[in-house]
């Protein structure tokens, strides 16, 4: 049910949906100016800083006045959800909502900022380095799914990932042999999952699911008996973060994108070949059939089992250089459950970006910004209970899969076993 | 369908087992042939000889090393550690680091331990033990004082020593073990902003529990003693002393919110970071090490030696001496002089302190050692109390 549908339908329930969206932007409006305007102090201004610390190019910092700020992005968003009640936007009705959500995350930050300083490269930097993992997961169940394989095992590859990199290159010295491993477990996992859900036709989320009690078994036991006893194998050494030269001065942007470690630079290659090899080569579109219609692709003689083997298997390696990330590009140290769900969020972001790589990166980043913003809110000391912050990324993805996953469109195949008649 | 099912069943069962298994991993206790006492390869091992300023016990563990007490050959001693695990480099491995040293100094016949990996696993642990008759049952951490209590009060017979907590009434079964640590944060806070280059100085908890606020309070207080000292206006973040408030990741697990926290705080231009989050400040430490020019406090044990990796960061530890507490309670427990109440843990009795500079040693300059030394013997006579800097200079 796209946008456009829904107004050119001009049914009954279109009419609903629009006015709905309305009355919504209206009431964000109204938070906007009650809780974040008028709870502003009078006069207080909000700033933000643009400056990662030690830049070559230092900027002054962008400094507003909080209530009317606030108050002015209320209007805007008053006037959207006015033209919306009254003639609806018509095809660019996602755009709109998109707008809205800005100006209610600007307002936000406002009221957040006010008579503070907030570091809003910081935070950008934040939400790139938490989006990390998720988009190798989200990659991982694109290129199964689309295949029309559902891998909810995910959680597992990441969580076997970050094991087997932690001990692989504590044992071995080197962060590369233990990306290395992690690729090569995350691709047997996978290919455990293949197996009972390809060959022997098991229901697939529930061999997922036993690959993710079993992964998370294995781990917190291993390192119970191994990890603990010696502790030198859970002591890798970490990738740093690269600076590529000249690009990483540029301001506000430098510092975010052009100063991470080798596995976010993965990420966005990754992301962008994916997407280019999903959607415009003769591989892409034969994975594409595979999920949508394997019985075609098999008259024309597209091997449908050997597509989906190697696709499960690919993204797989994928969730366990993600793994591998939690580890080797973050603590530095394997813990027990250290994923914490990645791997489901992963899934959430894959839903709300379409099943498509790049869709899916940009959901992965609304992810990390909601986990960063909510690291740095109870840094500044923002009078919100630590734990309600801690429950927005989940409330994010609930809003996400619930609000707006009648928008994108599954494979038609997806989680069906083939069976070649 | 047949081999179906049996292949599922197959996984799933494996599955099954395996995290049965670690649910209950009770490793039996060390077996190291260390003898030189708590000491040697021990985590919590501070240079005796460096004048260090935690030395001695405040309960008694100046028994003679390897000589074992009379009796001790039949005691058993366990510990049910909390959610963070036994290898945390901190609190609950400092805790067994007692035990180990109970067993080298007084010859104790048996020691172990069981972890547990959520807080349902509480009273099943406590239960375990029970039911293995240990002479003493240590439980650590604050979090499991309501399993504590219950299985105290329905075994009246087992001797129980717990962690900072303090019953009030007093459960006559029960040994708390607690800790002045806002008198050794309160150092650490000075120290902290006394090397700080940018003004501004940051502290992160674990979970929003009284010890852990306790240090946050102390480290604020330090800050606070400092500003109003020095004329300055340090910063501190993760921290609000009028709120009461301040930075939690959520649990003593997620080392990952630890780094997070961490790069926020850095972001922020804070240059000294102290972690009170078990494993969780190893991820803080890691981020503390990706950065320029900022410096690290640990806490509970010394860890610049329990996480030599971070060394180049340490800039000094705030020193719970849980080993000594739990060494002290199953001593009374062997010279049955064991009895319920509470045992408080001070930078006088040197049951709290601050570690070495290690690293920095050179760095610290010598009129902000001298400062701290000062303020160390300020508060160990009392004429200095750090609850009334928690929210600023008194009277203001």
């Amino acid at each position: 049910m796209t946008a456009a549908a829904t107004t050119v339908g001009a049914g009954s329930a279109g009419l609903r949906r629009q006015q709905l969206f309305g009355f919504v932007y209206l009431a964000l409006a109204a938070i906007i100016a009650v809780a974040f305007g008028a709870a502003t102090e009078p006069g207080a201004t909000s700033s933000f800083e643009l400056n990662a610390p030690r830049v070559a190019v230092q900027l002054p910092p962008l400094v507003v006045p909080s209530a009317p700020t606030a108050y002015a992005l209320a209007g805007l968003c008053a006037f959207l959800g006015a033209v919306q009640l009254t003639r609806g936007f018509g095809a660019r009705n996602a755009v709109v909502l998109g707008a809205v959500v800005l100006l209610f995350i600007a307002g936000f930050l406002v009221w957040a900022a006010s008579t503070r300083s907030m570091n809003l490269v910081g935070v950008l930097q934040g939400t790139l380095q938490r989006a990390t993992p998720i988009t190798f997961a989200a990659l991982a169940g694109v290129l199964c799914e689309r295949a029309g394989v559902v891998n909810i095992a995910i959680e597992g590859m990441l969580l076997t990932g970050a094991f087997v990199a932690a001990v692989a290159a504590s044992a071995t010295g080197s962060p590369w042999i233990g990306i290395i491993a992690a690729v090569v477990v995350g691709a047997l996992l996978a290919a455990l999952l293949a197996v009972l859900s390809i060959r022997y036709r098991v229901d697939q989320i529930i061999a997922g699911t036993v690959i993710n009690i079993f992964a998370i078994g294995m781990t917190s036991f291993l390192s119970a008996r191994v990890l603990q006893r010696r502790p030198e194998l859970n002591n890798p050494d970490r990738l740093g973060p690269i600076q590529i030269p000249l690009l990483s001065d540029i301001p506000v942007v430098g510092p975010i994108v052009f100063n991470n470690n080798v596995f976010v630079y993965a990420m966005f290659v990754l992301v962008v070949l994916i997407h280019v090899a999903l959607f415009k080569t003769r591989w892409g579109l034969r994975v594409r059939a595979v999920g949508e219609h394997p019985k075609a692709a098999d008259t024309v003689g597209i091997d449908v089992l050997r597509t989906r083997y190697q696709n499960v298997i690919l993204g797989g390696m994928l969730a366990g250089v993600g793994g591998a990330f939690l580890v080797l590009g973050s603590t530095g140290r394997f813990d027990r459950e250290m994923t914490a769900g990645r791997g489901f969020i992963g899934l959430a972001a894959m839903i709300f970006g379409g099943w498509a790589p790049v869709g899916s990166f940009f959901a992965s980043l609304v992810f990390g910004f909601a986990d960063s913003l909510q690291a740095r809110l109870s840094i500044l000391n923002v009078p919100i209970p630590s734990e309600l912050l801690l429950m927005v990324p989940y409330v994010v993805t609930i809003l996400v899969v619930a609000g707006l996953v009648g928008r994108a469109r599954a494979p038609a195949a997806d989680g069906r076993p083939y069976e070649k008649e | 369908m047949g081999t179906t099912r049996a292949l599922a069943a197959l996984v799933a069962a494996t599955a099954l087992i395996v995290g049965a298994c670690q649910g209950g991993a009770g490793r039996p206790g060390g077996g190291s042939p260390a003898a030189g006492g708590a000491g040697a390869g021990s985590p919590a091992a501070n240079s005796p000889a460096g004048g260090g300023p935690a030395g001695g016990s405040p309960a008694g563990g100046g028994a003679a090393a390897g000589t074992p007490l009379p009796g001790a050959a039949d005691f058993k001693a366990c510990e049910v550690s909390d959610t963070g695990g036994i290898d945390d480099k901190g609190f609950n491995q400092n805790a067994y680091a007692g035990l180990e040293g109970a067993k080298a100094e007084f010859g104790i016949g048996e020691i172990k331990f069981l972890e547990s990996t959520s807080e349902a696993d509480y009273n099943r642990n406590i239960q375990t033990f029970i039911n293995e008759k240990c002479d003493l049952i240590v439980t650590v951490g604050f979090l499991l004082g309501d399993a504590t209590e219950a299985a105290a009060k329905a075994n009246p017979k087992q001797k129980f020593a717990i962690v900072d907590f303090a019953y009030d009434p007093v459960i006559p079964n029960v040994a708390g073990i607690v800790f002045a640590i806002d008198e050794a944060t309160m150092l650490g806070g000075y120290l902290a902003a006394g090397m700080s280059k940018t003004g501004k100085v940051a502290t992160f908890g674990g979970i929003d529990i009284p010890p852990v606020r306790t240090f946050m309070e102390g480290f604020a207080a330090g800050v606070n003693y400092y500003n109003k000292q020095k004329g300055k206006n340090v910063q501190l973040l993760g921290w609000d002393p009028k709120k009461k408030s301040g930075s939690f990741t959520g649990d003593f697990q997620d080392t990952a919110k630890g780094r997070q926290v961490t790069e926020g705080f850095i972001q922020e231009g804070a240059d000294v970071v102290m972690a009170v989050a078990g494993p969780v400040g190893l991820g803080a430490a890691a981020a503390v090490q990706d950065a320029e020019g900022v410096m690290f406090i640990g806490v509970d044990v010394d860890q610049a030696i329990s996480a030599p990796e971070y060394r180049d960061v340490m800039l000094s530890s705030i020193l719970k001496r849980i080993d000594n507490g739990v060494k002290g309670a199953i001593r009374s427990a062997l010279e049955g002089r064991f009895k319920g109440g509470v045992q408080v843990n001070t930078l006088k009795n040197e049951g709290v302190g601050l570690a070495p500079y290690h690293e920095f040693e050179n760095d610290v300059p010598q009129e902000l050692d001298a400062e701290i030394d000062a303020l160390r013997q300020a508060i160990a006579s009392g004429q200095v109390k750090p609850a009334d800097w928690y929210e600023g200079a008194p009277g203001q």
